[in-house]
């Protein structure tokens, strides 16, 4: 008995080693290549070139992930070692680990090695040509400097941007949305057809749709025009607007209609600009159809003897969608709410298209002011300072994802 | 028979049913009526590009706007089909850059996103609970959180303004392998149990048993990552910048700086990028809205 049970002992000690040694080698490279160095052709010009300056830069970097390399070697050394023995787990085992092996290298080193290097850069100065100088939490403050210094509000203007956005947008598409979906989810012919219809504007890319737009909203454009002949038809006389160029706000239209006026310095009180509202009602049109989707397939889900039995008890049609099916829409809302909310705040083809982030800097968004941080669009190259950006605006998504998910899973609870 | 049911004295109760007929079909014709405008609401977008692609350069900044072209001038969609940007810049490059992308990246989405799906779905090892929620979490992050540092990370790689660059963070997603997971997962066991007492390995069971019968989810895996690289934008504008590399997306962004008030050459432009992408939907279209609709229920 006891010469059985050491058997395996020793059977399992190899691959489980040599495990070990090829889980933290590959995890060290990735983290190699992900190191915090500078890039440029002088340092790529080879492997040794290369070395010499991760052990410049990067040796706090490599020490953090040799760490967490050999703490993932360990587990699955020890997983190795206990399945060697057993023919059919040890099989399952490698098969397992054979063909996850592309997606866990691939994510390895394009979203987990490439996330730790951001995390590090975001405390530094760094652009990619010149080597990375700790300036720990300078680039966290600098984000929120509008507070005090309203010529650095660039990143809270992106935010009051973007809140306005998602306060406008979710709602009205959401309700949108679960109207078309029932309007669709009526006995119907051609249901099919219709289907595909209304969602055909999603399938195309948003930048065949913003072009349009861009050329609808022209100043001589359709919508102008179609506003003049409308508001003709009750003779009131309509100039003509520049849509995705005027940085008047809502709020502030609504203030100057009573005769008053917000000054430039209180930008925060301005509300969305009519740029900024144009953006939203195209995004709106282009979302609708995705969100009707799922609100559809959501509808046609609920069992039919619920609506039956509600109108055998003398329900009314409104009383039915009031009490029955939108509670029971309740998940798709939340996915809905929670898949916009992260869209909202991860707007760019739109602005970098349509508006460029003006006018007055009223249609600027995270993702936008991220990509021109990066890349030195507007001032030098600041990639640390964009990391950092990045990282608060990760922050917020989770927040608003966790409160969502509270907030709507609650109001279930009473079904 | 006839003579008898005319004779028949309309009784009150008759006469609301009849009421209620009409009343009822009136419903259902000002449905459909709904139904139709909305739909062409929908396209008003699309259909008014299209006759823009046709007008001349007067016509298309005219004040005010005309709906229809006074003559069709078709050879616009010659004129954009055969303008160089210089440097090999031009629609037909483009067009096969994109395709190419494209479809490279969601063939290898449906193969690795298949082969980790049956790792998750069909096999029992140790750590299988641990990377599927790993890969869960991966879901939640930002892709504004990845873009600098996959940047940096691509430079390094010296893979700035080559396919590669586009096609290697590509070739796996969580958003399929979850899919496909699931779908999986749906796959009763006893066929693969057959193919175990047959003596059939894994790999030939994945191949010869999963494979055929997932074909429908693995056709809209295909369908989805397809549109998906066809319609990037952000990744493609950052990582290729020469005029032969630029898929059609960058490429339509820089001809309209170019061509700024022939509104209707660049819309012939938007025509190109977006007529595949509308032929393949109305061919697949029930997988595309399934898909979606998966991604609601199961999301």
């Amino acid at each position: 008995m006891e010469k059985r049970a050491k058997k395996p002992t020793r059977q399992g000690l190899m691959p489980a080693v040599l495990t070990f040694l090829g889980v933290t080698v590959l995890i060290v490279i990735i983290a190699l290549i992900n190191a915090p160095t500078m890039g440029g052709p002088r340092v790529m010009a080879s492997v040794s070139t290369y070395l010499e300056e991760v052990k410049a830069t990067g040796i706090p970097f490599m020490i953090a992930v040799a760490v967490l390399a050999i703490i993932l070697g360990f587990f699955f050394a020890r997983e190795v070692y206990k399945v060697w023995p057993i023919p059919k787990k040890r099989k399952e085992f490698l098969t397992g680990y054979a063909f996850l092996a592309p997606y866990l290298i691939v994510t390895f080193l394009f979203t987990i090695g490439v996330i730790f290097f951001a995390f590090y850069i975001s405390f530094t100065d760094y652009d990619i040509f010149t080597r990375p100088t700790w300036t720990g939490l300078s680039n966290y403050a600098e984000a929120f400097a509008g507070f005090t210094d309203s010529t650095k509000r660039d990143f809270l203007q992106s935010l009051y941007n973007v809140f306005w956005y998602s306060l406008i947008v979710l709602p009205i598409q959401t309700f949108l949305a679960i109207l078309l979906a029932n309007l669709l989810n009526q006995p119907i012919k051609f249901r099919r057809f219709f289907r595909t219809i209304f969602y055909a504007p999603s399938v195309t890319s948003s930048v065949v749709i913003t072009l349009i737009f861009v050329w609808l909203y022209l100043k001589g454009g359709y919508i102008n025009y179609f506003l003049q002949t409308f508001l003709g038809w009750f003779t009131v006389d309509f100039a003509g607007v520049n849509w995705l160029g005027d940085p008047r706000g809502l709020i502030q239209l609504i203030v100057g209609a009573f005769g008053g006026e917000i000054p430039s310095t209180k930008w925060y009180l301005r509300g969305p600009s009519i740029a900024w509202m144009s953006i939203m009602v195209q995004n709106i049109f282009t979302t609708i159809p995705t969100f009707m989707i799922m609100f559809l397939a959501a509808l046609q889900d609920i069992n039919p003897a619920l609506y039956e039995s509600a109108s055998i008890e003398g329900a009314s049609k409104s009383q039915i969608f009031w009490r029955i099916t939108l509670p029971l829409l309740r998940p798709i809302i939340l996915l809905v709410t929670v898949l916009g909310t992260i869209g909202t705040l991860q707007v760019f083809d739109q602005v970098y298209l349509a508006t460029g982030g003006g006018p007055l800097k009223t249609s600027l968004t995270p993702v936008f002011l991220i990509y021109q941080e990066a890349l030195g669009v507007t001032g030098p190259i600041n990639m640390g300072y964009a990391s950092a950006l990045a990282f608060i605006l990760a922050m917020i998504i989770f927040a608003l994802t966790f409160i969502q998910r509270r907030v709507l899973t609650e109001g279930t609870e009473r079904y | 028979m006839k003579e008898k049911t005319l004779k028949r004295p309309i009784t009150s109760r008759g006469e609301k049913h009849t009421i209620s007929k009409i009343h009822k079909k009136i419903k259902v014709a000002l449905r459909y009526l709904l139904l139709i405008i909305i739909g062409f609401i929908m396209f008003l977008p699309f259909i008014m590009a299209f006759f823009g692609t046709v007008k001349t350069d007067k016509e298309i900044t005219a004040f005010p706007p005309k709906f229809f072209p006074e003559v069709w001038h078709w050879e616009n969609w010659a004129r954009v089909w055969n303008t160089d940007l210089g440097q090999g810049g031009t629609f037909p490059r483009w067009l096969f850059n994109t395709a190419f992308l494209a479809i490279t990246v969601a063939i290898a989405q449906a193969i690795f996103g298949s082969m980790a799906a049956y790792a998750f779905a069909r096999l029992k090892f140790a750590g299988r609970k641990l990377v599927f929620n790993f890969m869960l979490a991966t879901m939640m992050i930002p892709g504004a959180v990845t873009l600098i540092p996959a940047y940096v990370l691509v430079s390094k790689l010296k893979l700035i303004n080559t396919y590669w660059s586009l096609i290697l963070p590509g070739i796996v997603g969580a958003g399929s392998i979850f899919m496909l997971t699931q779908f999986f997962k749906s796959i009763p066991d006893e066929l693969e149990e057959a193919a175990i007492i047959d003596g059939a390995s894994h790999m030939q069971i994945f191949r010869m048993v999963i494979i055929p019968l997932a074909r429908p989810a693995i056709l809209t895996v295909l369908i989805l990552q397809f549109q998906g690289m066809w319609n990037a934008f952000l990744t493609p504008l950052l990582y290729l910048n020469s005029p032969d590399k630029y898929v059609l997306n960058v490429a339509l962004s820089i001809f309209q700086q170019q061509y700024k008030t022939q509104w209707n050459l660049t819309l012939v432009g938007a025509m190109f990028n977006a007529i595949p992408v509308l032929i393949l939907f109305f061919i697949f279209s029930r997988y595309y809205i399934e898909g979606v609709a998966y991604a609601g229920i199961k999301g």
